[in-house]
């Protein structure tokens, strides 16, 4: 601590001067701060207890993050402390009530049997219980207020802890020249050749040597060639009626207080223990002019019954198989634990060593090494446990602080028949908490092994999970990043005023190669080898199942060479079915995808024609460049791919050219059409001229289920050819009848039915469904797709369409709305 | 055979107004990030040891297929030459290229283990090509990509020094 460096900050709106080096804990510690937070449960005032950040009973609001262990937070200038999960005070809260009288009512699992009657009062019962419920409250406005970065390392060695043998396996793996990171929840001192992280807090091992570490507002992730787990012990507490008072603590708080803030913790204490921990304990407090009232050393002498009593939740004296000692400060000691949470999930089997009473880690993974006390070396012989007995009118006798979870819950629960320690964990919520069960874990087994009559082995412990410790949510979210596709004309039409809306960006896989006619047949149902050069044929892509995935044009652009286009939003999935059945079939087809490296405009209208010759030099007469055809020629000076096709069923050009080009392209078509009247247009009306011509949206009137056959494109699926990818489903489709049709329709009373509503014949059940439906401008009606069944399929049918709550009446349309014999297109 | 021209930005008119897809997103970008969308990219497939093109850098991604760099007016003539040994497709237009500097922005986006590069590996979600000169990286990616990565590479930028 640095008393040279002031540091201040406010604690419910008061100023706090602390020193640099201090934690929020400790500065609050100083200044007369007693309660530090209310229980989860029962609103019990709670003090500090670890000062290792382990506990729950110093979570205050720091900054507006909620859940924060102030006792392991380093103090910053003109950082805003808050309490959290009070009503009214840290000493009085309203909600402790349940404290006093909500015993009878909320018992252990009492969430599961309670307030569930009359079930119409549910609501009123969630609103309550979600108000009181929880700890520390999300600032839902806060937004991104703070900044957490995740940051990708490597390390040849990472050694998790920073203790006597973590930092000695750090310096002799540095000494033989390897590269080593050693991470550490508090303070390490510099180390020569090593890299110190400290604060940072490892959250779990997975597979690969993938090991993040909490920084705060970094989240590094570490990728270790070899991991060292040197996590050491957790000092248990012990389980006694008060056991949770404000003034009980364990030992290394206690010596944290002394020595590293220099604060005299109480005036009286008295010390149980059943290790040395709670002797040096003792001496610090002597050292520090705290007087001892008593040492219980429980490897020398046999203690019955601890009670701990209070008033207003601070400890006042404790009684010692039934003599009474004034004190301030109780100093407990249960023992340690290893910390070996790390090398369960990393795969090591735990054990029980009945000699020390502790878990141990076994048959430790390769690359993962275990040093230090964490093994259990240097770990004292067990001693009988005191007391776990809460009598009547003692007091609650806690198993788990963060949850209040006490020794009467877990014995009802074992009555209950949850007698396995995993059904226990999930029924009493116990090792759930905040502190992850490095508090209540081995006391909960304890009292499960002892109630059953059985070995603490038999018993067995939980699994560990990930992560290791709470972690905040901005820190799991990291930086958002979420690729986004933009063409290279969006800046473009943007400036025009567009609107966008997202549908990915074209995905244009282009095949390439000897075999890919073959390979093509093989794919579509259609026939693309007996095509011409630079003619372009319609495609539906089938499933194995014969059911539609993907549409698009293909262009023959020489005998090898084919151009393909897909929907955009399929285009990844085309990509991978192509090199998937490439692959399968062996055939060695070359497949580039070339989808970014192209723009691609669309100029369609009856004067396309005109404003195309104004931008290259290309014969584009109707029989220079007719219907379906393709072409490589320079427009606007930039070469360009020429597809002459009409999805929205005017006369129309498809432009693919290289992107860097695409505004320079767009701009000259605006300029050539300028006095034609041209006009940029979207997807909307796009959607409005391609539904005129019943041209099917691939997702939008298909679903998973829709095949050609019954989606009125039979004329596509040339069930002579050998074999094609779903040629077998299509036959049976075939054989078994059409059930149903996508047909056309036109409204009578020009009411738009909305996408999705339901088809009804004569009022009855629903028969189908509406896929697509919009206002047609140019036909001044209402017109659509929609699945009906294939009796209703016929021209000039009709059925009832659910819009706004009735029924309209609709007829059926096969062949397209506008221009049916498609003498526009080929114009 | 077809030549592909379209795929060809090299080959436009002279003016034909080239547009980098970096350019907005990285106006007032810091020195230490730069565009290198206007270099020649070609991607060959073949026996890449009969690679020979002098002026062009070749990066390894397969045995046989490559990305060749070479300076972007070059780009035609250096293509017609690789055809001759190998399927070269022009794709200029649809990389875009960046360079930055320094190792910890790259830790910030990237997974990848830099000092095993050239690789090609996910850069923020994005497939790209990343290459390594000292604390200098070239990376190469879908064009479309570029105003995403240019906002996350300039917000990592920013939270170096935050």
């Amino acid at each position: 601590m640095n008393r040279e460096r002031e540091v201040t900050f406010s604690f419910c709106g008061k100023p706090i001067r602390a020193f640099e080096g201090d934690t929020f804990g400790s500065a609050l510690f100083a200044s007369g701060q007693r309660v530090f937070s209310r229980s989860f449960k029962y609103h019990r005032p709670r003090g500090l207890l670890c000062c290792s950040g382990n506990c729950p009973n110093c979570m205050m609001n720091v900054d507006g993050v909620p859940n924060v262990r102030i006792c392991a937070e380093p103090v910053r200038e003109g950082a805003s402390v808050r309490q959290q999960n009070v009503w009214g005070s840290l000493e009085h809260d309203a909600l402790s009530v349940t404290d006093k009288l909500g015993g009878p009512f909320t018992p252990v699992g009492f969430y599961y049997r309670t307030m569930i009657r009359p079930r119409w009062a549910w609501p009123l019962y969630e609103k309550f219980l979600r108000n009181v419920a929880g700890l520390g409250k999300l600032d839902k406005h806060a937004g991104r207020k703070n900044r957490y970065d995740v940051e990708h390392r490597r390390a040849e060695v990472l050694v998790i802890g920073g203790g006597a043998a973590g930092r000695q396996s750090a310096l002799a793996n540095a000494a033989v020249g390897k590269q080593v990171v050693l991470v550490d929840e508090g303070f390490v001192e510099p180390l020569e050749g090593v890299e110190v992280v400290a604060p940072g807090r490892a959250l779990g091992i997975w597979e690969g040597g993938l090991v993040p570490v909490d920084a705060g507002r970094m989240l590094y992730r570490y990728r270790a060639d070899h991991i060292v787990v040197a996590t050491g012990t957790v000092e248990q507490p012990l389980v006694f009626p008060g056991n949770d008072l404000v003034g009980v603590m364990l030992p290394d708080g206690v010596r944290r207080l002394i020595e590293d803030w220099a604060l005299k913790p109480a005036e009286k204490a008295v010390v149980v223990t059943v290790d040395e921990a709670g002797r040096e304990a003792a001496t610090a407090l002597r050292r520090a002019g705290v007087e001892i009232n008593g040492v219980y050393d429980l490897r020398r002498e046999r203690v019955r019954e601890i009670v701990a009593r209070g008033s207003g939740g601070i400890l006042r004296s404790v009684e010692i198989d039934g003599r009474k000692l004034t004190c301030d400060l109780l100093v407990m000691s249960g023992g340690r634990q290893p910390a070996y949470s790390l090398l369960s999930q990393a795969g090591a089997r735990i054990e029980y060593d009945p000699e020390r009473g502790v878990f141990l880690p076994t048959d430790i993974p390769a690359g993962i090494e275990a040093v230090g006390t964490v093994t259990g070396d240097g770990l004292a012989a067990a001693v009988p446990a005191a007391s776990y007995n809460g009598a009547s009118g003692k007091g609650k006798c806690f198993v788990c602080v963060c949850e209040d979870v006490t020794d009467k819950d877990l014995k009802r629960a074992i009555a209950e028949g949850f007698d396995s320690i995993e059904l226990a964990k999930r029924y009493t919520t116990v090792t759930m908490g905040p502190c992850q069960g490095r508090l209540c874990h081995v006391p909960s087994i304890r009292l499960y092994a002892r109630e059953n009559e059985k070995d603490e082995a038999t018993i067995g412990t939980t699994t560990s999970r990930p992560p290791w410790a709470p972690v905040t949510l901005g820190l799991l979210a990291g930086r958002p990043h979420e690729p986004a596709q933009r063409t290279s004309i969006h800046h473009r039409h943007k400036e025009l005023g567009a609107r966008m809306m997202w549908t990915g960006t074209w995905r244009r896989p282009h095949s390439y190669g000897d075999p890919e006619a073959e390979f093509l047949e093989r794919l579509y149902p259609n026939r693309f080898g007996d095509m011409k050069p630079m003619r372009i044929r319609y495609g539906v892509l089938n499933s194995d199942a014969g059911r539609i995935m993907d549409d698009g044009t293909i262009a023959r652009l020489d005998d090898e060479t084919f151009y393909v286009t897909t929907t955009s939003t399929g285009a990844g999935a085309v990509l991978e079915w192509f090199e998937w059945w490439n692959a399968v079939w062996g055939l060695d087809a070359e497949i580039v995808n070339v989808t970014g490296g192209l723009a691609a405009v669309n100029i369609a209208g009856p004067r396309a024609r005109e404003v195309m010759r104004r931008l290259t030099d290309l014969d584009i007469s109707n029989e220079g460049l007719g219907y379906l055809d393709a072409r490589e020629a320079q427009v606007a000076g930039v070469p360009s791919l020429i597809l002459r096709i009409g999805f929205v069923g005017e006369l129309g050009y498809e432009l693919h050219f290289p992107s860097p080009y695409g505004e320079h392209v767009w701009n000259k078509i605006l300029e050539a059409g300028e006095d034609f009247g041209i006009r940029p247009f979207g997807l909307e009306p796009q959607r409005i001229l391609r539904l005129e011509k019943m041209h099917i949206l691939v997702g939008q009137d298909t679903d998973s289920e829709s095949n050609v056959l019954e989606a009125n494109m039979s004329w596509i699926a040339k069930l002579d050819k050998d074999d094609f990818v779903g040629k077998w489903s299509l036959e049976h489709v075939r054989d078994r009848g059409l059930h149903d049709m996508l047909v056309g329709f036109v409204m009578e009373d020009g009411k738009v039915p909305l996408e999705g509503a339901q088809i009804v014949l004569e009022g009855t059940h629903p028969i189908g469904r509406i896929t697509s439906s919009r206002w047609s401008p140019e036909l001044r009606r209402a017109i659509g797709m929609a699945w009906v069944p294939t009796e209703l399929a016929e021209e000039g049918k009709s059925f009832l369409v659910t819009v706004d709550g009735g029924f309209e009446r609709a007829t059926v349309r096969l062949r397209p709305f506008f221009d049916p014999d498609g003498e526009r297109l080929r114009s | 055979m077809s030549e592909l021209a379209f795929l060809s930005p090299g080959r436009a008119s002279a003016d034909a107004a080239w547009r980098s897809p970096l350019e907005r997103a990285l106006r007032g970008a810091p020195a230490e990030i730069s565009d290198l969308s206007l270099t020649g990219k070609i991607e060959i497939r073949g026996d890449l040891d009969a690679f020979a093109e002098k002026g062009a850098e070749l990066v390894r991604i397969t045995p046989t297929r490559g990305l060749v760099l070479c300076d972007f007016t070059k780009t035609v003539a250096v293509l017609e030459r690789l055809r001759d040994d190998f399927l070269a497709i022009d794709v200029s237009g649809t990389l875009a290229g960046l360079q930055l500097r320094g190792e910890t922005l790259m830790r910030r986006i990237t997974d990848l283990d830099l000092d095993s590069l050239p690789a090609a590996g996910a850069v923020a979600h994005v497939q790209a090509l990343v290459l390594r000169d000292g604390d200098t990286f070239r990376l190469f990616f879908g064009q479309e990509y570029s105003d995403y990565l240019a906002e996350v590479l300039l917000d990592a930028h920013e939270g170096l020094s935050a």
